[in-house]
């Protein structure tokens, strides 16, 4: 048990012990190795299996949106889902004097992928220490970089801290250097639009439509997803390119202003599609039209939900970029 | 330049032409190749809707609706602005360049311009030629990558 | 009667095969191994311990497949013509072949058999590779079959370092092997050896004594909730198991297709109904579903488990739930102390 994983049981025990919330929400490792599961603590006993290390994946945001807003949450939060949390506050998916945030400022998700890609799948446990990565595996013992193995938007993440926690278990991170999502975007933006089309396509057609990518996002709670409708249908729903194309596009789009970078998409996707090449574009315009940086407060609509008569000389010329 | 007449699809607000004239010409005398959605504001219009044409083969997609202070809804067409050129900004991301995505904001002395503005646009598309980028419902033997 | 084909060998066989058939076998592409067209030159990836990311199921039942066009102006319909060229799919493992062979009994029966099935069936030969080092995530001893079991294949290789072991077991696995060296005493003893020990790396993963009806006993326990908790309820499972087969028939009106596409049971929308209703409202039905189907339900149609242990479910559930730990844990819940839901 890691200094942290102390500290977050003992807050989390003492919000189940003293009712101050109805369920703590964390990790807990399971079977497989590599992968920490969201686990839903509602007993002071059940702690001892909670763990919280940099193979914790998943944004456990995304969880929020499956309690009535009555429930009272003590959750586990890293910089993007404390992000992610004020998102969900703004488009009012809970309350927040009904959540307890233990704040997290993170080093940055390892990759598993990363980490197979030089172990070999055969893992059996992992370990972190300081600047390495231990790996076990049937055949070998690995000492890998820590740097070196941290999920993509984790390595371009700008607020590793939490902004709005209740508590914070661990000292605050250097915030990060907003050049690199933008170098990214600006070197995809090099490209000729031929050459960027061939790109999507080519992140686009292996897509199974798993839908793995909408389930992980916290963002992603709508009952029925424009895929799902049927009067009339927009997209289609099989591996067709016309259906993965419109699948990747839109669902991006409907992150504009909403989305966190946090990359929960990425690393829930089977096939490796690094698709958040989308949404950080998005994210970009968005701060660079409108100055807007998603989950910086509980208050601030996006963008799109902003209609302002302020707009008006923006889009009047025509054929022309805005 | 290319001798196949363009695929243009046009989202036509109801209210927006002030002239029954123009109305009219639009309703009736409207070119073969431009294919006309209306809708009762261009707030109504979803990003789906204009992607929809583009995968359906559109060569350019144009968007006519109302100024700012003149919606009939009041704010719709505020609504559809920032959406609507953010999308299309997205799209020209993925390859499907901004210039086939065209708004005009139509005002009450506004007569005979939506034909100028469509044969202006058509223009531009021919010389920038049919849209192959993102075609992939249209099946091939109409220009689109749909086999 | 077993035989032996050096690996030095192995190109201009699969040369010999690429005349009279499309060869695929796996490959890395994207960081993965996948079953890809090969042609000669390319480099195999046949020693890894786990298999392809994606099923070969899609072979026979493609994600998305057309079933037919229709024009609506003049009320005719067309059904594809189903020419499927001849498939020598080269690599697959015990587990995946198995896999078929199971979706046989849903795809190919005698009452009903699925004329897009068969159709590729008929034109597929399946030669598959033995698993010498399992995964950590493979469980198919669990299952009632082993990393060098036949069902589903037209021939065995064993890899025993220079050369491999050849077992064919039908006619056309004959054909593709034919004039081969008889393996020796050692090979086969090599053979024997290697397989004993994938299979001793392969620990059990649960216990299947009585396993469907405890399950059925259980069906209301409070356990399945518990699961559902962290499920995503994404169809990452569903969609790379191989004996997975829902699927989903839709008119693509703009397109005047009608088409087939794979479906999953853990989407709300699977089970959902017009009028509103669903059977299985909440994610707790929806995995209980899951594992039901393939460890009990299986069983009343095929008298086997609808799972053969590749752990394909295990390595990409991005929750890290683990069917194996799931199973445990049911067979641990007592039947007598159910909760309902």
């Amino acid at each position: 048990m890691t200094e942290l994983e102390t500290k977050i049981r003992a807050e989390a025990e003492r919000l189940l012990t003293e009712h101050v919330v109805d369920v703590v929400i964390a990790f807990r490792q399971e079977d497989a190795p590599l992968h920490p599961q969201p686990a839903f603590f509602t007993r002071a006993e059940e702690l001892e299996s909670l763990t919280y290390n940099g193979l914790c994946a998943n944004n456990l945001a995304n969880y929020l949106t499956r309690y009535p807003q009555e429930t009272r949450i003590g959750m586990v939060v890293r910089g993007c889902e404390n992000r992610s949390v004020n998102a969900l506050l703004v488009e009012k998916q809970h309350i927040r004097e009904n959540l307890v945030l233990l704040g997290i400022p993170c080093e940055g998700i390892l990759d598993w992928r990363r980490i197979v890609a030089l172990t070999g799948e055969n893992v059996l446990s992992v370990e972190e220490k300081d600047d390495s990565v231990i790996v076990h595996t049937h055949e070998n013992t690995f000492e890998l970089s820590r740097v070196e193995l941290l999920h993509p938007s984790c390595q371009r993440c700008l607020h590793p801290n939490p902004i709005s926690a209740d508590v914070l278990l661990g000292e605050p991170k250097p915030e990060g250097d907003p050049t690199l999502m933008r170098l990214r975007i600006e070197e995809l933006e090099k490209l000729t639009p031929t050459e960027r089309n061939a790109w999507f396509k080519h992140e686009a057609e292996r897509c199974i439509r798993c839908y793995a990518c909408r389930e992980a996002c916290p963002m992603c709670y709508c009952t029925e997803c424009f895929v799902d409708h049927t009067e009339p249908r927009w997209t289609e729903s099989g591996v067709t390119p016309a259906g993965m194309q419109a699948w990747h596009i839109i669902r991006a789009f409907h992150q504009t202003g909403r989305c966190t970078s946090c990359g929960a998409c990425e690393r829930a996707c089977p096939m490796d599609i690094q698709m958040t090449y989308l949404t950080d574009k998005l994210n970009l315009d968005m701060a660079d039209a409108y100055q807007f940086e998603v989950g910086m407060d509980a208050e601030t609509q996006p963008p799109f939900a902003t209609l302002t008569l302020d707009d008006k000389n923006r889009f009047i010329a025509q054929g022309k970029r805005s | 330049m290319s001798t196949t007449p363009m695929k243009i699809a046009l989202f036509q607000c109801r209210w927006c032409l002030y002239s029954p004239e123009d109305q009219a010409w639009v309703d009736n005398d409207l070119p073969e190749n431009i294919h006309l959605v209306k809708v009762p504001c261009t707030g109504r219009i979803d990003p789906l809707f204009i992607l929809n044409a583009v995968q359906g083969g559109a060569d350019g997609v144009m968007i006519s609706g109302c100024l700012p202070e003149k919606c009939h809804f009041k704010e719709g067409n505020l609504a559809a602005r920032r959406q609507l050129a953010e999308f299309s900004q997205f799209l020209d991301y993925i390859g499907y360049a901004q210039d086939r995505v065209r708004f005009v904001w139509l005002d009450l002395q506004d007569r005979g311009r939506i034909q100028r503005e469509l044969a202006a646009f058509e223009s531009a598309l021919e010389q920038l030629g049919p849209a192959q980028t993102l075609a992939t419902r249209a099946p091939a033997a109409t220009g689109g990558t749909h086999d | 009667m077993t035989y032996r084909l050096p690996k030095k060998d192995l190109d201009q066989t699969l040369r010999g095969w690429a005349n009279q058939a499309e060869v695929f076998a796996p490959q890395k592409r994207e960081g993965y191994a996948q079953f890809l067209p090969w042609e000669a030159g390319n480099e195999l990836l046949l020693d890894e311990p786990h298999n392809t990311r994606f099923p070969p199921k899609a072979f026979f039942l493609p994600q998305s497949e057309t079933l037919l066009t229709y024009n609506r102006k003049l009320s005719q319909l067309e059904m594809p013509a189903l020419q499927i060229s001849p498939r020598i799919i080269f690599g697959i493992r015990p587990c995946d072949a198995r896999a078929v062979a199971l979706l046989d009994t849903v795809f190919a029966t005698q009452e009903n058999p699925d004329p897009y099935w068969q159709a590729r069936r008929e034109q597929t030969i399946l030669i598959g590779v033995g698993c010498n080092q399992p995964a950590t995530t493979c469980f198919c001893t669990s299952v009632g079959s082993s990393p060098f079991a036949h069902a589903g294949l037209d021939a065995l290789l064993i890899d025993l370092g220079e050369a491999y072991l050849v077992e064919r077991f039908t006619e056309r696995g004959e054909a593709l092997f034919a004039n081969l060296a008889s393996a020796d005493a050692n090979d086969i003893e090599q053979a024997g050896n290697i397989q004993k020990q994938a299979e001793a790396l392969l620990e059990t993963a649960f216990i299947t004594d009585n396993l469907k009806d405890h399950l059925d006993q259980i069906f209301d326990s409070s356990l399945w909730g518990e699961f559902a908790q962290s499920c995503l309820g994404c169809g990452i499972c569903t969609f790379l198991c191989p004996t997975c087969f829902c699927f989903d028939i839709v008119d693509e009106a703009q397109r005047d297709e009608r088409v087939r596409n794979w479906d999953t049971c853990m989407f709300r929308v699977y089970s959902l109904e017009a009028s509103g209703h669903n059977p299985r409202p909440t994610r707790a039905e929806r995995t209980r579903q899951r594992l039901m189907h393939k460890f009990s339900y299986w069983l009343e149609h095929a008298d086997q488990f609808g799972c053969t242990g590749c752990g394909r479910c295990v390595r990409y559930c991005p929750v890290g739930l683990d069917i194996r730990a799931m199973i445990r844990k049911a067979v641990a819940t007592p039947s007598e102390a159910v909760h309902v839901n």
